[in-house]
């Protein structure tokens, strides 16, 4: 076949230093792959934030009526803790992914728009600081992750910190949405010759409904942002109720965006172990078409069951049961995709790496969130469940036994493309083991302790109350967290240099990623290959794995209008010029934006202080920086 | 290796569930919500039991299929390639059709148990206005022009229909033994019923906010006690009336309640309700006696380091300790009036302009500060010398002479505050509001 030549399958030696190295070239890199490590390693410091939180919630936690530290840094804790784990961890760590895997998988040479791709990254990593930095001020947001109306408005939550939550995550949108945008550009236009939708890999899939997913939530966050944020800045009543504001206004804005963002937290998630199951599997994903739709079923009626975060809102009996209806039915795509991962896996000649622990590991533990997700679409019993440490046991099973054990092995997976080295196995055993059994002691108590009355988001709790026992294993399940991810720290940063040479391919994957040297030269594919099915990879090495599947050849114009390149038949290591690929030029401006816009909202804090001429010298400070340096960034070549 | 691992930590971790499972059903639960003290209840448990059978189901199946699958299908040195497989749509549509069919069983006695609950209450309902603040209940009973605070009273086998609101941010209302809970929204009326089953033992229960409502969202706590209708009445017609060991009451007689006149007319209509003629016999004082009042409903927070001389406590004179919260000349150093009202005492707020719990009949109760300490001498003397640093957040302000109050970030001064022999006189009287 034509097309095989164009996938290099030649082993590199051993993994090359990276050419740029510095802090300059890291602030001014639009490489979709390097954009995608420092979401990587920034998202991953965010874990240990986040994590670090969670410690002492559960230190504070682990016996009756301690004061291990004070009720306000208790609630300021809870909620960055929360705001953390989901702005700053899942959904970063999903877009080192999305960053670094779709451009290969959809055998692209970057991103559609690469320094915007820059511009999210710097907006993100710097708003996580404008809204982590303040809790050593004792100035952390301290209204819960969901900012609830009228605690969060400036009657009920005056000071600085509900300040921080409001502009914080207002500046994150503004991430999320431009990576979004990008990523649905890319994915729409820059996709292979040959490479259909239904060719996709299903990681690539799941990002795409993700995009969408962000792309019609955020606008909904954000105008319940503005409402607050003008609420608190400049006296406006949308949500004061002393002036006839509604909270539940705020409620539902809220939850509109917020439970379809527990897909855009969970989806790209599934998305990797999609990815994982078949390799070590040695059998193609089961059922793909319907686990595409599947994932973009759960999508569609994530939109639709919001106000089961508020059944006890007393919302009436008609609007209640039209929620549990449209809660029960997502449950159904859902566990379609558990069954076809199982039937991915039977039959098929399992090897057990890491990566596909942690993968089989979130099909056992999120099926438990699962089922308890559906118990709460039952009003009548979810009432008896909600606000409690029931629901806290449930999105925990979800989001770690999901999101983050689905994450972790896709970094097992990918670690050896991104570095060209493996990680360590015997440690990474230890890791998923530790964390298996830490996520369970941890959360899987929780279920007793709130369906025997213990509520949510308290810093204390009376002895006597049959709570002692569960609340003490949760925080010794904590602990034994943090030695896993103290492994699994070690193991990566020592992986990275120490590894086993991985080589291009270490897992035999299907996917075009795997076809090019690890790690990957800055423009990815010396010549942009050619897609004959959804297994690439399998099509040249195991041809007789994707032998049943239909093959639908690229017309000759198509692949004319693809290979603008030239054939090279060793492409080692040679570099863009020698191939005469053009490759954007690096660039600051993304960062000034970012920061102009920092600066910006800045303004409004001290705009809150009093200090009125500096509010103001730093809001048209920070946009004249701001537009300024995008109009340099606009006028600037791209390469 | 893999595998061999799972063998061995496999049973460990399912043996482990399995107890702390065993412990959850067997130990003593006083809050648990799988009760069945009302209707709700039994709803709420009726669809729990069926939703657990049913999880348990799936679970079962997806975890023995998942396990099985790893232990048969593992990689063996030489085995034959894997047969591929990219899909079956009969067994997709299957395991499309058949979790459908399950939620069938779910969504059908949901919905009905939706619209059975929420039906209009009965129209002789018990009528019980619960109001949120931060961070303690008000309780009201308009038929009865009865106000009180954090302890709620409630007839075994009569429907209560509680009417929900707050005065600041939302709260959620909740007693687990005795149902569902539901959230007071600003500028709203909410509204939940149920009635406690007549074969429903006399008792003390917990109940709590449970939604999220600022620094002590954890200390905003209650306590109802469920009574036969006899007890129930015995309080109510103690309730109505104003403090029985008042020096009010022994100056004023009992009747004073109708000379009473609030400074602002009421706004709602729940208080006009007050007696209009004097009662012929002060009624007994009646609350839940203190010995039938179960151990977990005996909250055990630990008080804070605030100096005290106990001693006086024993001296209090509650003579003196009126004087000082009646006397308008001493409205600066104890200005409770302002902010509490006490029936029978010339209050300065009435109960709609209140800041803080109505102290009528305060010394028949058995906890304060929102059920976060019980109501003795001690613990009520160092909450009035500095209430915030017994419940973080607290708006009652600090007291006590010398005590840092941080509202004012400064220590009270001693010509302003209240020294202990004053306290403990305050303490003394409050007592004496039975």
């Amino acid at each position: 076949m034509a097309t095989s030549s164009a996938i290099s399958t030649t082993a590199s030696a051993a993994p090359q230093p990276s050419v740029q190295s510095g802090l300059w070239s890291w602030l001014t890199t639009v490489d979709h792959k390097r954009i995608g490590l420092l979401y990587l390693y920034t998202a991953l410091f965010y874990l240990l934030v986040g994590g670090l939180e969670a410690l002492l919630i559960r230190t504070q936690l682990a016996r009756p009526n301690l004061s291990v530290v004070s009720a306000e840094m208790y609630n300021q804790l809870f909620t960055m803790h929360g705001t953390t784990m989901v702005f700053l961890v899942v959904m970063p760590l999903s877009a080192a992914f999305f960053n670094y895997l779709i451009p290969l998988q959809i055998g692209a040479r970057d991103v559609a728009f690469p320094r915007l791709n820059a511009f999210s990254y710097w907006v993100y990593a710097l708003g996580g600081l404008f809204i982590t930095l303040p809790i050593f001020f004792g100035l952390a947001p301290n209204g819960g992750w969901f900012g609830y109306a009228p605690l969060s408005g400036p009657t009920y939550g005056g000071g600085y910190n509900m300040d921080f939550w409001v502009l914080g995550l207002q500046i994150l949108g503004i991430s999320s949405l431009a990576a979004a945008f990008n990523f649905i550009t890319t994915i729409i236009n820059m996709r292979a010759p040959g490479m259909t939708l239904m060719r996709m890999p299903m990681f690539t899939w799941m990002s795409f409904v993700v995009q969408f997913l962000i792309v019609l939530a955020f606008p909904v966050i954000t105008a319940a942002l503005f409402f607050l944020q003008f609420d608190r800045f400049f006296g406006t009543n949308f949500y004061q109720v002393q002036a006839g504001g509604d909270p539940l206004l705020w409620q539902h804005l809220f939850w509109v965006f917020g439970h379809p963002e527990v897909y855009i937290l969970v989806l790209p998630a599934f998305g990797l172990v999609s990815e994982v199951l078949p390799t070590h599997s040695r059998k193609p994903l089961f059922g793909y078409n319907v686990m595409a739709f599947s994932g973009m079923m759960i999508g569609f009626l994530g939109f639709g069951v919001w106000a089961h975060h508020m059944f006890a809102v007393g919302m009436g009996p008609v609007a209640d049961s039209i929620f549990a209806v449209t809660t029960m039915l997502i449950g159904i795509p859902t566990g379609v995709k558990i069954f076809n991962w199982i039937a991915t896996m039977y039959g098929g000649s399992l090897r057990f790496p890491t990566s596909m622990k942690f993968a089989i590991g979130l099909i056992a533990m999120f099926t438990i969130g699962g089922i308890s997700g559906v118990m709460h679409s039952s009003p009548p019993s979810d009432l008896q469940q909600t606000d409690t440490y029931f629901i806290v046991a449930h999105f925990h099973y979800v989001l770690y036994g999901g999101a983050i054990m689905g994450i972790f092995a896709g970094i097992y997976h990918y670690f050896p493309k991104i570095t060209g080295r493996l990680m360590n196995e015997r440690l990474g055993s230890w890791h998923f083991w530790l964390n298996f059994i830490g996520l369970n002691l941890t959360f899987f108590p929780m279920h007793f302790s709130g369906m025997l009355g213990m509520p949510r988001r308290i810093y204390t709790y009376d002895a006597g109350q049959g709570w002692d026992l569960f609340n003490m294993i949760s925080t010794v399940g904590t602990y034994l967290l943090l030695v896993a991810g103290l492994i699994f720290a070690y193991n990566f940063f020592s992986s990275r240099k120490r590894g086993a040479v991985a080589g291009n391919d270490p897992w035999g994957g299907a996917t075009l990623e795997w076809s090019i040297p690890s790690p990957p030269p800055e423009y990815n594919f010396a010549q942009i290959p050619e897609v004959t099915s959804r297994y690439p990879m399998w099509d040249l090495k195991a041809p007789d794995r994707t032998a049943s599947l239909e093959h639908v050849h690229p017309s000759a114009d198509d692949i004319a209008a693809a290979h603008a390149v030239p054939v090279h038949e060793e492409t080692e290591r040679r570099s863009a010029k020698e191939l005469g690929i053009a490759i954007p030029f690096s660039t600051i401006r993304p960062f000034m934006v970012a920061l102009g816009i920092i600066i910006m909202f800045s303004g409004l804090i001290v705009l809150h202080v009093g200090e009125f001429p500096l509010a103001m010298a730093a809001m048209l400070g920070g946009s004249a920086f701001m537009v300024g340096s995008l109009y340099a960034w606009l006028t600037s070549p791209l390469e | 290796m893999s595998t061999s691992h799972l063998r061995r930590v496999a049973p460990v971790a399912v043996l482990a569930l399995v107890l702390l499972a065993l412990a959850a059903c067997g130990g003593d639960y006083p809050n648990s919500t799988f009760s069945h003290n009302t209707t709700l209840n039994d709803g709420a448990v009726f669809l729990w039991d069926r939703m657990m059978l049913l999880g348990t189901i799936v679970f079962v199946v997806v975890e023995v299929l998942l396990v099985y699958t790893m232990i048969k299908f593992r990689r063996r040195e030489g085995g034959p390639a894997p047969r591929q497989t990219h899909g079956n749509a009969a067994l997709e549509i299957t395991w499309t059709a058949i979790p459908a069919l399950i939620l069938v069983f779910l969504a059908v006695p949901t919905v009905k148990t939706i619209f059975e609950n929420q039906r209009k209450a009965p129209a002789e309902s018990l009528q019980v206005e619960v109001i949120g603040h931060q961070w303690w209940w008000e309780f009201r009973y308009p038929e009865y022009g009865i106000v009180t605070a954090n302890e709620l009273y409630l007839p075994i086998g009569k429907t209560v229909d509680f009417s929900l609101q707050t005065r600041d941010v939302l709260h959620s209302f909740w007693v687990p033994q005795l149902g569902g809970k539901r959230d007071l929204i600003a500028n709203r009326v909410n509204h939940i019923w149920f009635t406690p089953k007549a074969t429903m033992q006399p008792t003390a229960l917990n109940g709590a906010c449970v939604e999220y409502c600022g620094s002590s969202h954890a200390n905003m706590r209650f306590r109802t006690f469920a009574v036969t209708p006899a007890e129930f009445d015995k309080w109510v017609a103690h309730q109505k009336t104003v403090a029985l060991g008042s020096p009010a009451a022994s100056v004023t007689t009992a009747d004073s309640a109708v000379k009473e006149k609030p400074i602002v007319p009421l706004k709602t209509a729940s208080l006009i309700s007050l007696p209009t003629s004097a009662p012929t016999a002060a009624p007994e004082a009646w609350s839940f006696p203190a010995e039938r009042m179960p151990a977990y409903t005996l909250p055990s927070t630990p008080l804070p380091a605030t100096k005290f001389d106990e001693t006086l406590l024993a001296a209090g004179d509650p003579k003196a300790g009126r004087e000082l919260l009646t006397n308008p000349a001493n409205l600066g150093k104890a200005p409770c009036l302002t902010c509490h009202v006490i029936r029978g005492e010339t209050n300065y707020a009435n109960d709609d302009q209140a800041k803080g719990p109505n102290l009528t009949h305060i010394g028949t109760r058995h906890t304060f500060a929102a059920g976060l300490y019980r109501l003795d001498a001690k613990a009520l003397a160092l909450w009035i010398k500095n209430a915030p640093a017994m419940k973080p957040g607290s708006v009652m302000p600090t007291f006590g002479a010398g005590e840092y109050n941080a509202m004012i970030k400064q220590a009270v001064p001693a010509a302003a505050g209240l020294d202990d022999r004053q306290i403990a006189d305050i303490v003394a009287y409050l007592r004496s509001l039975k």
